[in-house]
């Protein structure tokens, strides 16, 4: 049996033992653990092998810190001291920065307003300073992948823009390693800050993802330590993600939330945490204070006001006359005064009105006078006498003087207040006055009408007297002088009681006399009578009967009436009359157009005239008609020349040009002016004249010329040109059956004719002859000239005038067509019409 | 979002700063490449089941092997390698390149673009050369910046390889 184990299983056995012994002997079990330890843990679940022995190296670490400290220090001085490094340099950063901002603001306003904020609060000073100092925003974060440069998350404050985040993350990392390859940097740590102006970027680098933020404006040192804690609060939450990242940022939707708290990072300008009750209160205290000072100094102000008020009262009241100031003063507010005042002088109460002293504050005494001083007195003697309106009282050098008129009672009273005026007033002066009872009154108007009437020519008062309010005049009146009731009206004289009693007579006087001769001699217009020095004058020209009726009127004239000068009336006799016709002749030759007068007499009753005239101008003959001068005692002497006057080269213009009818000559500001339509031709003729006339300092515009359309005459000429007269072989008289053609042509012919002379032009007809080219040349040409010749007559006949026909006989020369055939000579047989225009 | 990254890689003015100037969305100016010696641009490529954002970095082009900035294309899932076809030596270059970059960071998705294509008459790739590497199972595509051929094939390639 043992045999048989020994041969089934004694390796078994043996191999047993060995373990057995391994396992109980613990060097070799150590030696033998030891060599598959390593194999073991690097296959073991990372996460329980790290739970198994996290408690047994904590402990292990913490009996070698026990055991000697200085250990462990060097493993992890060179972990530590980079990180230490960087912490030191942001600590001294935050001093500099604090120390810089309290010495920028320790004197300002900002830094007392500060100063009471950190006594307020308990914070210290200079971070009080930096509270307010730096003005910052966080306005973006970017978390990029620290392997690939890739965005894992972008998060942006309000109103904050950027380009695209993915490729500023990318291109931050890029510069990152440009900057770290190009200076040898090994440092785990990326690129701290950049800053361009007012922007700060700062990139924080964690072992996966670098956090980059965008910050404007001036950070405090401690925003780096926020930043940080959010950088590492993502890798916490987060790390298996990080570490996984392929560029799907899908799976870190949750760092953005942590992200959003960098960016909420700010510090704005704001009033935010000003003690406003504080202020609430100094200010009304400020207000409160200031107004007590205000009242007070504005009171004082007031008083002073009111005294210079009060002042300027008392000066105007001593000013005012019939007010004597005796005593006044300001006291306590209140204002005295007394004194003396006339009852009808300005009353001093109301004077106080506009001087803006309160009335209330005005105590015054005054005791009645009368005073002496002129106007007063006046006053008194207009409120006692009342005096009629027809009196006016006035002032001069301290005497009053009544003017004007009044009845007599009034002057008796005025005279007794005069006497009764005290002898220390002025003196009242009424003999200016004058006494105007009714009956005066209208006798002195009725002196005033007969006095006028006296003065009147032709009129002579005999008698006039007053009775009983009656008026009664008696005299002599010319008829041609005035009427005296008509004179009446103005007079205030009632014509009712008006009695007159008027004889006619005849007036010597000049203007009555004027009058008579001027109704009886009648005048003629050329005559003209007037009155010197009572002489009546008659002066001008007049026929010599006219002169002796004149005469004969003088002669009558009574003794005593004026004489009748009529001395310088010339006689106008039938020479003198000759005369003056020819002057009104050679000035109306001199005012004509085109007629230039050289030289003009008259000797022994003969009309001498010579000058330069235009062939177009009038004719100085024609004129002399209704002149009155006889024609037979003119002698002319007319030198031709051409005027340039616009006028006279319109008309030559018109002889040499012919204008066709579309076309208007006119003068328009001393230019001559073409406008319408005409033919090229036409046109190049008057473009030619204009031309010569520049020369001539004559302006002859044809720019306002148009072409002639002459489309429908070329489409009648087209018609003519094309019409041929054909003959039969030898014959130079058209056949029968040409005679349609004939007809047809004649009509286009006379109506091109006339359509071309409306238009100004002259249109003419070749009539050519042809013949075939059988038989001699010579006879061929005669018989082509004898069939144009034979169709010039046949169109004559049809009533086309025959100087429009020109004829020529062309013979071979110029076939319709190749002769080869007897078509061919049959169609060349012929006379062919061409149109000309001129 | 998806992002990933991508290196631009090829010789001196193969054309790949003309090969993304048009067809991608771009806002950093060419001069990025001289100072910082990388221009990142985004090209977004719509694939059948998402989006994706390839952020492209056109790293500046160097004959000169030895100075490239390997250290750009850590954290790249993928490459676009730029061939100019009218200069042979570019694609040797190209190679050298990616071989670096395989060395420092290991295989990644590429796509390799022989561009200029449009200049048929100095074209010096023979189509031999460019069957051998195709059947190697790369993508090869032929590129003109000019006419904008087959680059959007190309990035749409790319898109969908260092998407799986």
């Amino acid at each position: 049996m043992e045999t048989l184990r020994q041969l089934l299983v004694s390796r078994e056995i043996s191999e047993l033992s060995r373990v057995t012994h391994l396992l109980d002997e613990p060097e070799q079990l150590a030696a033998a653990v030891g060599d598959v330890l390593p194999t073991a843990v690097a296959r073991a679940t990372h996460a329980q092998l790290g739970e198994a022995l996290a408690p047994a190296v904590e402990r292990a670490v913490q009996r070698s810190i026990q055991k000697s400290p200085r250990t462990l220090t060097d493993i992890l001085y060179p972990v530590f001291l980079p990180a230490i490094r960087k912490s030191i340099g942001e600590k001294i950063d935050q001093t500099f920065q604090s120390l810089n901002e309290t010495l920028r603001h320790i004197f300002t306003w900002h830094g007392l307003k500060w100063r009471f904020e950190a006594w307020r609060t308990g914070a210290s000073f200079s971070e009080v300073v930096l509270k307010h100092s730096l003005i910052y925003r966080v306005e973006h974060a970017f978390l990029i992948n620290r392997n690939s440069g890739l965005l894992i998350a972008h998060v942006a404050a309000d109103n904050a823009t950027s380009e695209d985040p993915q490729l500023i993350s990318s291109m931050l990392s890029a510069i990152q390693d440009f900057v770290k390859d190009s200076f040898n940097e090994r440092e785990q740590s990326g690129l701290d800050t950049i800053r361009f102006g007012d922007l700060r970027l700062w990139s924080e680098v964690g072992p996966f993802a670098t956090l980059v933020s965008v910050i404007r404006g001036n950070p405090p040192e401690e925003l780096h330590e926020i930043v940080r804690d959010v950088l590492l609060r993502i890798h916490e939450e987060c790390s298996q993600a990080l570490v996984e990242f392929d560029g799907d940022s899908s799976q870190l939707a949750g760092v953005e939330a942590q992200l959003r708290t960098c960016v909420e990072q700010k510090q704005e300008e704001s009033n935010e945490g000003f003690p406003w009750l504080v202020a609430a209160v100094a200010l009304l205290f400020l207000i409160l204070a200031g107004g007590w000072f205000f009242l007070s100094w504005q009171s004082g102000q007031r008083w002073q006001a009111y005294v210079s008020r009060w002042q300027a009262y008392v000066s105007r009241l001593e000013a005012q006359p019939g007010i004597i100031v005796a005593e006044q003063q300001a006291r306590d507010g209140q204002f005295y005064i007394a004194g003396l005042r006339d009852p009808l002088a300005a009353d001093p109460q109301s004077l106080l009105s506009g001087t803006q002293v309160d009335p209330a504050r005005v105590h015054s005494q005054w005791q009645f006078y009368q005073s002496l001083q002129p106007e007063f007195v006046l006053k008194r003697l207009k409120a006692s006498l009342a005096p009629p309106d027809s009196v006016r009282l006035s002032i001069d050098n301290e005497r009053i003087v009544a003017e004007g008129e009044a009845p007599d009672t009034w002057i008796d009273r005025a005279r007794a207040a005069a006497r009764q005026l005290s002898a220390g007033g002025p003196e009242f002066d009424i003999s200016k006055v004058r006494d105007v009872s009714p009956e005066v009154l209208e006798a002195k108007r009725w002196q005033a009408y007969v006095s006028r009437l006296e003065a009147q020519p032709g009129i002579i008062v005999a008698q006039q007297k007053i009775r009983d309010g009656r008026f009664y005049i008696a005299g002599l009146r010319d008829p041609l002088a005035d009427d005296p009731q008509s004179l009446l009206s103005g007079t205030q004289v009632d014509p009712a009681r008006v009695h007159s009693q008027w004889q006619f007579y005849q007036s010597l006087e000049p203007e009555f006399v004027l009058k008579r001769l001027t109704a009886s001699l009648y005048p003629p217009d050329t005559v003209r009578l007037s009155i010197v020095n009572n002489r009546i004058i008659a002066e001008g020209e007049a026929p010599d009967t006219w002169i002796d009726r004149a005469r004969a009127a003088a002669r009558q004239l009574s003794a005593g009436g004026p004489e009748f000068d009529i001395s310088k009336v010339r006689d106008v006799s039938p020479e003198a009359r000759a005369a003056e016709h020819w002057q009104y002749y050679v000035s109306r030759l001199e005012a004509q157009p085109g007629i230039v007068v050289a030289q003009q007499s008259t000797r022994g009753g003969h009309f001498y005239i010579s000058g330069l005239r235009d062939p177009l101008a009038a004719d100085p003959q024609a004129l002399l008609s209704g002149t009155e001068v006889d024609p037979a005692r003119v002698h002319s002497q007319w030198q031709f020349y051409q005027s340039l006057d616009p006028k006279f080269v319109v008309k030559r213009l018109t002889a040499s040009l012919t204008p066709p009818k579309s076309v208007r000559l006119s003068i328009i500001q001393g230019r001559i002016v073409v406008v319408g339509e005409a033919p090229a031709a036409w046109i190049d003729r008057a473009q030619a004249a204009a031309e010569q006339l520049s020369a001539d300092g004559v302006v002859l515009d044809v720019s306002q010329l148009r072409e002639l359309d002459l489309a429908e005459l070329n489409h009648l000429r087209e018609s003519i040109q094309t019409t041929d007269i054909f003959f039969s072989s030898g014959k130079v008289v058209p056949g029968p059956e040409q005679t349609p053609v004939l007809d047809r042509l004649a009509d286009q012919i006379k109506e091109f004719a006339q359509n071309a002379r409306k238009s100004g032009v002259t249109a003419r007809f070749m009539l050519t002859g042809h013949s075939d080219t059988t038989g001699r040349e010579t006879a061929n040409a005669s018989i082509s000239a004898a069939r144009a010749e034979t169709v010039r007559a046949l169109l004559n006949k049809r009533g086309v005038a025959p100087e429009l026909l020109l004829v020529r006989g062309a013979g071979t020369f110029e076939p319709a067509v190749p002769e080869n055939s007897q078509a061919g000579s049959s169609t060349n047989r012929r006379v062919s019409v061409t149109v000309n225009l001129d | 979002m998806l992002q990933k990254k991508i290196c631009m890689l090829g010789g001196f003015s193969v054309g790949k700063t003309s090969l993304v100037r048009r067809f991608v969305k771009s806002i950093f100016s060419e001069t990025y490449l001289t100072t910082v010696g990388v221009k990142i641009d985004k090209k977004s490529v719509a694939l059948p089941d998402k989006t994706v954002d390839l952020i492209l970095w056109d790293l500046a082009g160097e004959d000169d092997i030895g100075s490239f900035r390997v250290s750009h294309v850590r954290g790249a899932t993928g490459l676009v390698l730029v061939v100019d076809g009218t200069r042979a030596a570019t694609l040797t270059a190209a190679l050298t390149l990616r071989e670096r970059v395989e060395a420092e960071f290991g295989a990644m998705p590429f796509v390799l673009l022989f561009n200029k294509s449009d200049l048929a008459d100095r074209w010096v790739i023979p189509d031999r050369e460019i069957d051998e590497l195709r059947q190697r199972g790369w993508q090869v595509y032929l590129t003109s910046a000019l006419s904008g051929e087959h680059v959007d094939d190309a990035f749409l390639k790319l898109a969908s390889m260092v998407t799986k």
